[in-house]
């Protein structure tokens, strides 16, 4: 068990916007709890505020009512202590560092020794060996995004926390990348909140899948996923995988929902 | 050679019709000296041209160093405070923006009829587009970077470090270009008003005393470098730009 449990309690977050006194409702009354070593996925449409949820975890946005709460503490505070991972869809290499001081760069900023075994293990991790010294100009999409998750766990995190990491990648990598991060989290099971719109990479990678609706966001379902870990990606053909995820398809559009109306 | 005269057809072109003009017309050398003649003059009296050029270089090129580091300081200050910011920056353009000419006597009642005085004029002239473009620089960063560096808990120090600063590199660069043949200029006219010795120095002095061959070798030698700074910052701007984005 590592990692700490998160608790989100009655959030409601409001931006503001010309005009309108209220401010736009981005999320409205929303209760999580993520426990320890727990994969959850937000899944959603596109503006329907998952990705603010996230950055409210992360400490990047404060909500507007509610509170939120990782292992007892205050997000920032987290943040503080360099006990947050995350990996966002703009993959946030830094261009003039080469592979594995960005994936050291977590231990420069918490001012702590670079642990060459640690950075070299995530190296070998997510399958970037020979690339140590390749900047990030030189390396494909995909290539980036594992750049991006190993330095997202480089410091062990105690939270991790993943934006649409292979939003930008085409449906092959996707894939490819889904059950890498799989294999990967299996072997060190943090405490984890992923936002995705697709339905396939939150079936196979999480443990509990939330529905969120359109804006302002409201969970809306919540769906347990019976697999066993580590995964075998040839759970995605199983007909549990396949029934699942018309079941949250029928829940992300719940205008065709019609023909599945008794599911 | 077949190359040589493809890329440099041009001045070879001038400078063959400035010799044949002053042939045709037979001017006095005072008046208008020949190609051949300014050649000949740099080419017996070298003691004095090294001499000169690299005294203008020196004040350049420490003027300039200044003056990127004068800049660069500034640049972090309004980065790290916007109230600093609303202090540093309309200075800066005020500064920028008197004429230098009329500086120079303020400034060599200060620091002396000296070389200090024309490394200072290098230094005012130079820092502003440091200041500029690294200002800029400071906040053009990669996508996605600050939230990860917030997210990660880096102090402010840290971002500065590790993140604004190696961003703005590129700029630094841009700035180092455009003020390496400003600086150049600047060392000269701060010489050629007040100065001892130097390129600018020796244009003044040679231009009062008729001797119009050398002043002209002068100007040569001053084209010849400002293009040579010119060109070696560009160089180095898209060596540095390729490693730093």
């Amino acid at each position: 068990m590592t990692g700490a449990a998160i608790s989100i309690e009655h959030v409601t977050k409001r931006f503001p916007l010309k005009g309108q006194s209220a401010g736009v409702m981005a999320l409205e009354d929303i209760s999580i709890a993520v426990e320890q070593s727990e994969f959850v996925a937000l899944l959603g449409p596109s503006g329907c505020g998952k990705s603010t949820l996230l950055r409210l975890v992360a400490s990047l946005e404060r909500p507007t009512e509610g509170t939120v709460s990782i292992g007892g503490e205050a997000p920032g505070s987290l943040a503080a202590r360099h006990a947050l991972g995350v990996a966002f869809q703009d993959h946030a290499l830094l261009p003039w560092l080469n592979v594995h001081d960005n994936i050291a760069l977590p231990f420069s900023l918490a001012n702590k020794p670079v642990d060459r075994e640690a950075v070299g293990g995530l190296i070998d991790l997510v399958g970037l060996n020979g690339f140590e010294t390749a900047r990030p100009g030189q390396l494909s999409g995909g290539m980036r995004q594992r750049v991006s998750i190993a330095r997202s766990l480089v410091l062990s995190p105690e939270v991790l926390l993943l934006d649409e990491p292979f939003g930008a990648l085409d449906a092959v990598t996707r894939r490819q990348m889904n059950i890498e991060l799989q294999r990967i989290w299996s072997r060190q099971r943090i405490t984890t909140v992923l936002v995705t719109h697709s339905v396939d990479e939150a079936l196979f990678l999480a443990d509990r899948v939330l529905v969120l609706s359109a804006r302002p966001g409201r969970i809306i379902r919540e769906v347990a996923t019976p697999f066993d870990r580590p995964r075998d990606p040839a759970v995605m053909r199983s007909a549990t995988f396949h029934d699942l995820v018309d079941d949250l398809t029928d829940a992300l559009h719940p205008t065709d929902a019609t023909a599945h109306a008794g599911r | 050679m077949a190359r040589f005269f493809v890329l440099n057809w041009g001045i070879l072109l001038i400078l063959v019709a400035w010799e044949g003009w002053v042939a045709a017309n037979d001017f006095n050398p005072i008046v208008m000296p020949s190609p051949q003649g300014v050649f000949m003059d740099m080419i017996s009296n070298p003691g004095i041209y090294v001499e000169n050029t690299s005294v203008t270089l020196f004040v350049a090129a420490v003027g300039l160093a200044g003056g990127l580091a004068v800049g660069t300081g500034l640049a972090i200050l309004t980065w790290s405070s916007p109230l600093l910011s609303g202090i540093v920056s309309p200075t800066a353009v005020l500064f920028s923006s008197v004429p230098v000419v009329s500086l120079i006597p303020i400034i060599a009642r200060i620091l002396g009829y000296n070389m200090a005085t024309e490394i200072a004029i290098v230094v005012i002239i130079t820092f502003f587009p440091s200041f500029v473009f690294t200002t800029a620089g400071l906040r053009d960063l990669p996508h996605g970077s600050q939230d990860l560096f917030s997210v990660l808990g880096a102090s402010r120090r840290a971002t500065l470090r590790r993140l604004a600063l190696p961003a703005a590199v590129p700029n630094m660069a841009i700035a180092l270009r455009l003020a390496a043949a400003h600086a150049i200029l600047a060392a000269m006219i701060a010489e050629f008003l007040m100065g001892t010795t130097g390129l600018g120095y020796l244009f003044a002095v040679t231009k009062q005393e008729f001797l119009t061959e050398r002043a002209f070798g002068t100007s040569v030698v001053a084209t010849a470098i400002s293009v040579a700074a010119f060109l070696a910052t560009s160089l180095l701007e898209r060596r540095i730009r390729a490693r730093f984005t």
